[in-house]
C-alpha cells in the first residue's frame, strides 16, 4: 500500500520535457525495462525534504541525475551528509537529503550519485546525441554493478 | 539623491516575483511593488483543445496546488457536460473532496512547517542561510519531523487517489476515475504503515497551540506587521460555514459589512472586473460596484475565516473561537494572522478528512454521470492560497474557444502590494543603508499569503521572481539577486 521504501531505490531526478535534464528519468526507464533492478524506482522533479523520511528507510539509495558541467561520461560516487545552506526548501541536492536523513530519522543509508553528463536543456527537446552516448555508458556501468552485487 | 531597491528573488513562496523600492531624497520610501514578470500563457494555449482535457492540462499550471486546478477544471468541465455539482454521485463527490482536503492540508503544512515556520523561530534578522527548513529540521527535530509526516499524509492521501502525488488524474468529466479501496482506507486509519488521520488531528492541534502561544509571545510585532483595511473573500455552504470545495462567494468590508452576498459561483462575471498595470503581468481583480479602489479583497486562510460564520468540524470551530476571542469580533485586518488562519483550516482537513474515511460512500462504484451538453462551464473551489475561478466555453465539436482564469494569488495582489508598501515604509524608511533584514521583512509580508506566482501568471517555463532600490531620479542603486 505504502509508496515506502524497498532495501534498494532509484531515485531518478530530471524532467524529461527540458532536453537532457530527463536523462536521470531515461536511466530510470531503462533500468526499469532491463528488469535486473531488484529495488524500488521512483521519479522526482526535484529532491525535497520529505524524501529523506522515504530514504530512512532503505538499506541503499542511488540518486541519478544529469550532470552540467561533468568532464566524463558520467559520474559514480558515495553521497555522504551534507548541510546545504540555501533560502530555497524547492530543491535539494542529494547530500542535503542524506543529511536531513541522518539528523532527523537516525538513519545511515548507502548511498550514491550517479551524474550523467548532459550539455542542452531547453523546453521541449529530447534528449541530444551526446547525451545519449553518454547514458548508455551509464547503463552499462550501472548492470555491472548488479551483476556485481547478484 | 533618493534610492530605489530591488529584492529579486522573493524567496519561500512559490515561483519567481521580484519587489522595488522607491527612496526619495530623505530616504523615506515613496512606492514600493510586487511585480511578477512571469510569462502568462495558459489560458491562451489551451484553446482549440477538447474540452475534457482540460482538468489534466490545466493542472500543469503548477506543482505544487495542481489538485485545485484539476478540480476547479473538472467542475467546470462538469458543467460542460450538462452536470452540475450536486448532480454527481456521492461517491464522486466525497472521492473529490477528499482529494482537496488533502491537497489543503499537505499546502498548509508544506506553507507553515517549510516556508513560515524559519522566519517565526529564527525571527526576521536570521541570516540568510538559516532561513529554511533544513536549519528548521536541525534545531527543532520534532516539528520537523511532524512537519515532514503531515505533508506526507496529505501527498499520500492525493498519491492514492490520483496516482501520483504530482499531476495524477482523479476528476473526469461527470465523475472520478476510481474511487478508494477498503486497503485504500485502512491504509490512513490504522497507522501501521503512516501517522493515521487521528494522529494528524492531534499533531494539528499541537501546531495551533504552538501559534497562539507564539502570538501571545510576540504580539507586538505580529499585530503590527502589514496590517491595513482591506475587504475579504470567500466560499461559504449555504449555511454560511467556512466551505472549501463548492459554496457560494461571499465578501465583507474591513468593518465586516457584507459586499457580495452569497451569490452562486457561476455568477462571478456579473460581480468581477480585473485592472491591469504596466508594471506586471498579474492582473488586480476586483468587485466591480464598488470599484478599484475600495473593491478588492484579500482571499486564503484569514479572508475565509473572516469571511464566515462558523466550522463545520467540532475542534477547528473551536479553534475559530479562540481565534476571534483573540483578534475581536471584527473582521482581522493584519496579515500575520494568516498564519494562525492557516492552521484552523489544516486543522479543519484533517477532520473533514477522518470524517470522509469513516463514510462508506467512499468506497462506492457510482463514479461518473452524464448529461446534456453545455457551451459554458465555471468551476471555482478555494484553493490553499484562496478562491480560485476557472471558466471555459466550448463549441458544438467540443473544441475550448475561451478560457479565464482567476487565480487565489491574483485576487490578493492588491493585498500584497499594500503589504510590501506597509513594512517598506516600517523598516526601511528613513534608514540611510539597507540591510538584509529589512529586504527579508519584505518578505516575510509576502510570505503570509503563500503566493503562487506561477499559477498567477499561468506560466510556461522557468519563472524568473527578484528587491530593487531606486533613487529619485529613477536610478537603480542596489539590488538583491538571491538565486
Amino acid at each position: 500500500m505504502n509508496a515506502s521504501a524497498p532495501d534498494r531505490l532509484l531515485i531518478a531526478v530530471g524532467n524529461s520535457a527540458r532536453g537532457d535534464d530527463g536523462l536521470g528519468w531515461a536511466f530510470a526507464d531503462a533500468i526499469a525495462e532491463g528488469g535486473r533492478f531488484d529495488g524500488e524506482i521512483l521519479y522526482r522533479y526535484q529532491l525535497q525534504v520529505e524524501d529523506a523520511e522515504l530514504i530512512s528507510r532503505a538499506g541503499q539509495v542511488v540518486f541519478v541525475d544529469a550532470w552540467q558541467n561533468g568532464d566524463t561520461p558520467f559520474q559514480w560516487a558515495p553521497c555522504e551528509g551534507k548541510p546545504q545552506p540555501t533560502y530555497t526548501s524547492h530543491r535539494l541536492e542529494p547530500p542535503a537529503v542524506v543529511h536531513l536523513c541522518n539528523e532527523l530519522f537516525d538513519a545511515a543509508p548507502n548511498a550514491y550519485c550517479l551524474l550523467i553528463k548532459g550539455e542542452q536543456w531547453q523546453l521541449g527537446d529530447g534528449l541530444s546525441a551526446h547525451a545519449l552516448q553518454n547514458l548508455a555508458q551509464a547503463i552499462d556501468f550501472f548492470n555491472l554493478q548488479i551483476a556485481d552485487r547478484a | 539623491m533618493g534610492k530605489k531597491i530591488i529584492i529579486d528573488p522573493v524567496t519561500r513562496v512559490e515561483g519567481h516575483g521580484r519587489v522595488t523600492v522607491h527612496l526619495d531624497d530623505h530616504n523615506e520610501v515613496s512606492e514600493a511593488r510586487f511585480h511578477i514578470v512571469e510569462f502568462r500563457g495558459f489560458e491562451r494555449f489551451i484553446q482549440g483543445h477538447p474540452y475534457w482535457e482540460v482538468p489534466a492540462l490545466v493542472q500543469r499550471l503548477c506543482g505544487i496546488c495542481p489538485v485545485s486546478h484539476h478540480l476547479a477544471a473538472a467542475k467546470a468541465v462538469d458543467r460542460l457536460e450538462g452536470l452540475d455539482p450536486e448532480d454527481l454521485s456521492p461517491t464522486a463527490d466525497k472521492i473529490r473532496r477528499m482529494l482537496h482536503y488533502g491537497q489543503i492540508f499537505q499546502s498548509h503544512a508544506l506553507h507553515f512547517f517549510y516556508l513560515a515556520a524559519p522566519d517565526l523561530l529564527f525571527g526576521l534578522d536570521a541570516p540568510v542561510e538559516q532561513r529554511n527548513v533544513a536549519a528548521l529540521a536541525i534545531a527543532n527535530k520534532e516539528l520537523a519531523r511532524k512537519g515532514i509526516l503531515m505533508r506526507k499524509f496529505g501527498q499520500e492521501i492525493i498519491r492514492v487517489i490520483a496516482g501520483k502525488r504530482i499531476h495524477g488524474i482523479a476528476a473526469v468529466p461527470g465523475g472520478v476515475y476510481k474511487s478508494m479501496t477498503a486497503e485504500e482506507r485502512d491504509y490512513f486509519l490504522d497507522g501501521q504503515e503512516l501517522p493515521s488521520v487521528d494522529q494528524m488531528i492531534e499533531w494539528s492541534l499541537e501546531v495551533l497551540a504552538f501559534i497562539k502561544n507564539y502570538h501571545e509571545k510576540n504580539a507586538g510585532w505580529l499585530d503590527v506587521f502589514a496590517a491595513y483595511t482591506s475587504g475579504h473573500m470567500g466560499l461559504v455552504n449555504a449555511d454560511g460555514a467556512l466551505e472549501l470545495y463548492h459554496g457560494r462567494l461571499r465578501a465583507i468590508d474591513a468593518q465586516g459589512n457584507i459586499t457580495l452576498k452569497d451569490v452562486p459561483d457561476e455568477y462571478y462575471r456579473r460581480y468581477f472586473s480585473e485592472g491591469v498595470e504596466r508594471w506586471t503581468y498579474l492582473k488586480f481583480p476586483y468587485l466591480t460596484h464598488l470599484g478599484r479602489d475600495k473593491g478588492w479583497n484579500r482571499v486564503g486562510p484569514l479572508a475565509r475565516i473572516n469571511v464566515c460564520d462558523y466550522i463545520t468540524t467540532p475542534l477547528a470551530e473551536k479553534e475559530r473561537q479562540d481565534f476571534k476571542a483573540y483578534s475581536g469580533v471584527m473582521p482581522n485586518n493584519r496579515t500575520m494572522f494568516y498564519h494562525w488562519a492557516r492552521l484552523i483550516e489544516l486543522l479543519h482537513c484533517a477532520e473533514i478528512m477522518r470524517d470522509l474515511l469513516h463514510d462508506p460512500d467512499i468506497l462506492g462504484s457510482d463514479l461518473v454521470r452524464t448529461g446534456q451538453r453545455r457551451s459554458e462551464g465555471i468551476g471555482v473551489v478555494e484553493a490553499p492560497r484562496g478562491t480560485l475561478i476557472h471558466h471555459y466555453e466550448a463549441n458544438e465539436r467540443g473544441k475550448l474557444t475561451r478560457c479565464n482564469l482567476i487565480v487565489s494569488t491574483t485576487h490578493n495582489n492588491e493585498a500584497m502590494n499594500r503589504a510590501v508598501r506597509e513594512v517598506a515604509r516600517q523598516s526601511m524608511g528613513g534608514h540611510p543603508s539597507i540591510t538584509d533584514a529589512m529586504l527579508n521583512q519584505v518578505e516575510v509580508a509576502i510570505r503570509a499569503y503563500d503566493p503562487c506566482l506561477s499559477c498567477a501568471t499561468h506560466a510556461v517555463g522557468q519563472m524568473p521572481l527578484q528587491v530593487s532600490l531606486f533613487d529619485a531620479n529613477g536610478i537603480l542603486i542596489d539590488e538583491r539577486l538571491r538565486s
